[in-house]
């Protein structure tokens, strides 16, 4: 007998938003897994900024990198 | 499983990570990007001239506290300031040699990411503010861009003495502050309001980068 997946509401939110997690450590996944809503909500809306540019942001990607001091 | 603060901030932040890397994919685009620098050296003026002083409230607001990470976060705020400390001036210098000036008036999301901070330091936690702090250092300039933007911009060497130094500096900067935030006896709803602090940080900042790349030009 199989029983159901675990429910990830955290991981299945940030997949459903677009971030890849395959390439993710279990380290990682685990400290998602306990994302607050807030953190859950503020990396969602990071997501779709970039979304609405992705075209424009492929084109450029090679000059991509850090500008904060 | 348990993580350390560090490690566990890491993670929150990997997936951010690419979307400021997007961001400043624009910002830093071939056109328009003489026009686009001088507006970039105007918001990190204002920005970079809230660090110091917000460093040193966040120290004072330790002062006031009975708590445990107080001392240790207060002695680290204090040495930080310091090493911050005239990069403002930098900023200044680099526009003055492109030609420009600073934008009397702090573009808005400038104001809300300081502003934010200000807040968390007085109604939340001083400790909040080592968020903002890992999402500026650890987001510091690739080794080789300021070569880049001289050659594509046309401007001279000299005005780009913050991307410069920048790349060299920031680096150890964040791991001092990743041992600092290991080793502070903060409790877990502290430790969450540093990833809070850090991921509203990374969100306003994305906005930041693609206002400025999406300003169509003209005298900055």
């Amino acid at each position: 007998m199989t029983g159901s997946p675990t429910p990830e509401p955290s991981l299945d939110a940030l997949a459903a938003a677009g971030f890849d997690l395959d390439t993710l450590s279990e380290e990682q996944l685990e400290v998602l897994r306990a994302l607050t809503p807030r953190e859950l909500s503020l990396l969602v809306d990071i997501k779709a900024r970039l979304d609405e540019v992705a075209p424009e942001v492929r084109a450029h990607a090679d000059v991509a990198g850090g500008a904060l001091f | 499983m348990s993580v350390s603060a560090s490690v566990e901030l890491g993670a929150k932040l990997a997936l951010a990570t690419p979307v400021l890397g997007g961001a400043t994919a624009l910002l830093w685009r071939p056109d328009g990007l003489r026009e686009r620098y001088l507006r970039y050296l105007g918001a990190m003026h204002s920005l970079v001239t809230a660090s110091v002083p917000l460093l040193e409230r966040a120290g004072a607001r330790c002062a006031e506290l009975d708590d445990p990470s107080a001392r240790r976060l207060a002695a680290y705020y204090a040495r930080h300031a310091e090493e911050e400390r005239g990069h403002d001036d930098w900023l200044l210098e680099d526009l003055a040699r492109a030609g420009s000036h600073p934008d009397p008036t702090p573009h808005g999301v400038v104001v809300e990411l300081a502003g934010a901070q200000y807040y968390r330091i007085e109604h939340e936690h001083p400790s909040a503010l080592l968020g903002y702090m890992a999402v500026l250092e650890g987001h510091a300039p690739p080794p080789r861009l300021a070569d880049r933007l001289a050659a594509t911009t046309g401007l001279p060497s000299g005005a780009f003495r913050t991307v410069r130094e920048h790349a060299e500096l920031d680096g150890g900067h964040l791991h001092d502050l990743y041992r600092e935030f290991d080793a502070l006896p903060l409790t877990a709803h502290q430790r969450a309001a540093v990833s809070v602090s850090a991921l509203h940080t990374a969100d306003l900042l994305t906005r930041l980068f693609l206002s400025l790349a999406a300003d169509p030009g003209g005298s900055p």
